[in-house]
C-alpha cells in the first residue's frame, strides 16, 4: 500500500496527484475529500477540470457524472465505475491510499 | 337524497368544506372558499383508454407534444452549464442554464446524425454540449461552435445546424417545456393557478426529497388514484367508520382542477360529535410526537386551530422559520391542485408534495411517478442542493425513502390498488369505469382533456 499526504483543497475544487504511477484526482465536494482515478471510463479522457458538486464530478468531455464516494457512473454513456482510493484526515492533512 | 336533484347536485351529508373552514380562527385564502364544480357527464370511461396501445400511441402523437409539462425545478439548473434531461415517450429535451443565466431547452439530438447528446433523465454540468459520436460541439446557447473536419461539410452553413429549441417557460419555480412551437403562452395555459397560489410563494421552496417509482398501471389511472379522497376510508383507514374527509372538488378552465379536504375537523356524519379535546387527542394520537403531551384545547377554541399552531411551531423549529402567518387551512389541510396533463402541486404546509406522472413509452400498463417534497426556503440560508432521486421499482417500498416519513406506507397502499386495477381492466365483464359525479369529477376532467387533444 502506498500513501500520499496532501493539504486540504478549496471547496468544490480538485487537484491531480500521482500515486504509484497512477494519475489520481483529489476532490473536495462540499467539504468532504474524495480521490478517484483521473480517467473517465467512457472514452478514457482525464477527469481533471470537471466540475465537482454535491458528491459528483462531471467529466469535462461529455459530461458523464461519477459518484465520488463509490465511483459509480450516472446515465448510459458508460456502465463502468471509476476506481476510488481511500481518503482519511490526519491532523488536518489529507491522506490518500491505494 | 332528494329525487329532485339533478346529476352532480348531490353532496355528502353535513357541512361542506367551505362551511367547515369558515369556522377556523384564521381566515383562509379566498380561493379556498371558491366553489367551481361542474357536472361533466356520467358515462362510463372505457377501459381501453388505459389499456389500448393505439390509444397510448394517439396520446404520444397528438397530446404530449402539444401540452406544457414540467421538465424540472429551477434549482436543478441553478448555475450556468447545469442541465437536466426530460423525456416523454420518444421525445427528449435538454433544459439548461446559459452564460447569460437564461433557461433554454433543446431537442436532445445532435444535428449531425441524430445521436442523443445526453442520457435519458440525466442531469449534470457541462461547458458545452459535445456529441460523443463524432465530437460536434454546441455552446450552451445552442450554436454549433466546433465541427471536426469541417472541410467535408461545406453544406453546413450559418446557423443551419444549431440545436433546435423547444419552448420553455417558468412559473412557481417550475420549468415547463412545450414541443409545439405554436403553443399558447404558459401564462394562459396555467389558468387560475397563479392567482390561487399567490399566498403560497411556491417559487421560494426547495426540494427536500425526490423519489421516482415505476408504477404497474397506466399513467391516467395512476393520476386518478390521487384525484379523489373517496378512497381514503377504505384504502388508508381500513374502512373505519366516519373516516371520510370533508372535501371540495373543483374544476377550472381549461387545465386545472383540485381537491381540498380538511384535517382535524369534525366529521359531520358522526351520530355523537366528540368534544374538541377528544378530537385533539385523536389528532395527537395519529400525528403528534410520541414524547409530547397532548395540548389542552382552551374553551372557545377548536382542536383544529390549536393543532395548527402546534404544527407551525414544530415545523418552524425544524426549519428555523416562522410559519405563524399560515392560516389553519393552509397549515393542516390536504390541498391538491392538478395541472393537466401530469402535474400535482400541494402548496400546504404539512403536506408539501409535488407529483409528476409520465407514461411508459412502450407499454400502456406502466408509468413513472416522480414524487417530491418541497419545503419553504429559509429567508437567509442557502438551501441544500436538489437530492439525487431515489429510484424505486414496482416491488420496492416507498418506505425505503426516509424523507417520506409516515407517508411511505400510505403510498404503498395506493400502489397495491394500481396493480389490482390494471389486472381488473383486463378481466372485467363491463367495458369501463363508473365514476361518482362529484367525488370523481377530476378523473372525468382528465379524461375529457385527453379526449380534446385526441380529437384535434
Amino acid at each position: 500500500m502506498s500513501e500520499i499526504i496532501h493539504e486540504p483543497l478549496a471547496l468544490n475544487s480538485s487537484e491531480v496527484l500521482e500515486l504509484e504511477g497512477e494519475s489520481v484526482l483529489l476532490c473536495n465536494s462540499g467539504g468532504s475529500h474524495f480521490a478517484i482515478r483521473n480517467q473517465c471510463t467512457h472514452q478514457n479522457s482525464p477527469l481533471a477540470g470537471g466540475r465537482v458538486r454535491n458528491g459528483f464530478i462531471s467529466c469535462p468531455l461529455h459530461g458523464v457524472r461519477f459518484d465520488l464516494s463509490t465511483g459509480e457512473p450516472r446515465g448510459t454513456l458508460t456502465r463502468v465505475p471509476v476506481k476510488t482510493y481511500g481518503v482519511r484526515d490526519e491532523d488536518g492533512m489529507i491522506v490518500i491510499s491505494n | 337524497m332528494s329525487e329532485k336533484l339533478s346529476p352532480g347536485e348531490a353532496r355528502a351529508p353535513g357541512h361542506s368544506y367551505q362551511e367547515a373552514i369558515k369556522k377556523d380562527a384564521s381566515e383562509p385564502p379566498a380561493s379556498f372558499l371558491t366553489e367551481s364544480y361542474e357536472f361533466l357527464g356520467d358515462a362510463d370511461i372505457p377501459y381501453s383508454n388505459y389499456t389500448s396501445k393505439d390509444y397510448a400511441d394517439a396520446e404520444f402523437e397528438k397530446m404530449w407534444p402539444k401540452v406544457w409539462q414540467m421538465a424540472c425545478r429551477e434549482e436543478h439548473i441553478a448555475e450556468t452549464g447545469d442541465y437536466q434531461v426530460y423525456d416523454i415517450g420518444e421525445l427528449s429535451v435538454i433544459v439548461t442554464r446559459t452564460e447569460s443565466m437564461q433557461i433554454k431547452a433543446y431537442y436532445n439530438a445532435c444535428m449531425h446524425r441524430g445521436t442523443a447528446l445526453k442520457s435519458p433523465g440525466d442531469n449534470g454540468f457541462c461547458e458545452s454540449f459535445r456529441c460523443p459520436f463524432h465530437g460536434w460541439v454546441y455552446s450552451l446557447e445552442g450554436e454549433l461552435i466546433d465541427l471536426p473536419e469541417d472541410w467535408d461539410f461545406p453544406h453546413v452553413k450559418g446557423d443551419s445546424h444549431n440545436l433546435r429549441e423547444v419552448l420553455v417557460d417558468t412559473w412557481g419555480g417550475f420549468v415547463f417545456v412545450n414541443f409545439d412551437p405554436n403553443a399558447e403562452a404558459l401564462s394562459e395555459y396555467l389558468g387560475v393557478l397563479p392567482e390561487h397560489f399567490k399566498d403560497f410563494n411556491i417559487d421560494d421552496r426547495y426540494i427536500e426529497t425526490h423519489v421516482c417509482k415505476r408504477l404497474p398501471v397506466n399513467w391516467k389511472a395512476a393520476e386518478e388514484a390521487f384525484m379523489e379522497a373517496y378512497h381514503v376510508k377504505e384504502t388508508h383507514a381500513g374502512g373505519a367508520e366516519f373516516s371520510e374527509p370533508v372535501t371540495t372538488y373543483d374544476v377550472f378552465p381549461e387545465n386545472v382542477n383540485r381537491f381540498i379536504h380538511t384535517v382535524g375537523s369534525l366529521n359531520p356524519r358522526m351520530p355523537k360529535a366528540p368534544s374538541q379535546q377528544e378530537l385533539m387527542q385523536m389528532l395527537w394520537g395519529r400525528r403528534g410526537p410520541a414524547d409530547g403531551t397532548c395540548p389542552v384545547v382552551p374553551e372557545g377554541m377548536t382542536a383544529r386551530d390549536v393543532y395548527a399552531r402546534v404544527v407551525q411551531q414544530q415545523l418552524g423549529a425544524s426549519y428555523d422559520q416562522d410559519f405563524s402567518g399560515y392560516s389553519t387551512a393552509q397549515t393542516l389541510d390536504s390541498i391538491e391542485y392538478f395541472l393537466f396533463p401530469n402535474l400535482f402541486i400541494f402548496p400546504g404546509l404539512t403536506l408539501p408534495m409535488v407529483y409528476r406522472f409520465r407514461p411508459d413509452k412502450d407499454d400502456p400498463d406502466y408509468s413513472y411517478f416522480d414524487l417530491y417534497f418541497l419545503r419553504p426556503k429559509h429567508p437567509e440560508k442557502q438551501p441544500p442542493p436538489p437530492p439525487e432521486p431515489l429510484m424505486l421499482d414496482i416491488e420496492d417500498s416507498y418506505t425505503q425513502s426516509e424523507g417520506l416519513g409516515f407517508l411511505g406506507a400510505v403510498y404503498d397502499q395506493d400502489t397495491d390498488n394500481m396493480a389490482a386495477q390494471t389486472r381488473g381492466f383486463k378481466t372485467s365483464a363491463k367495458s369501463g369505469q363508473t365514476l361518482g359525479n362529484y367525488q370523481e369529477v377530476r378523473a372525468r376532467h382528465l379524461q375529457q382533456r385527453v379526449g380534446d387533444y385526441l380529437k384535434k
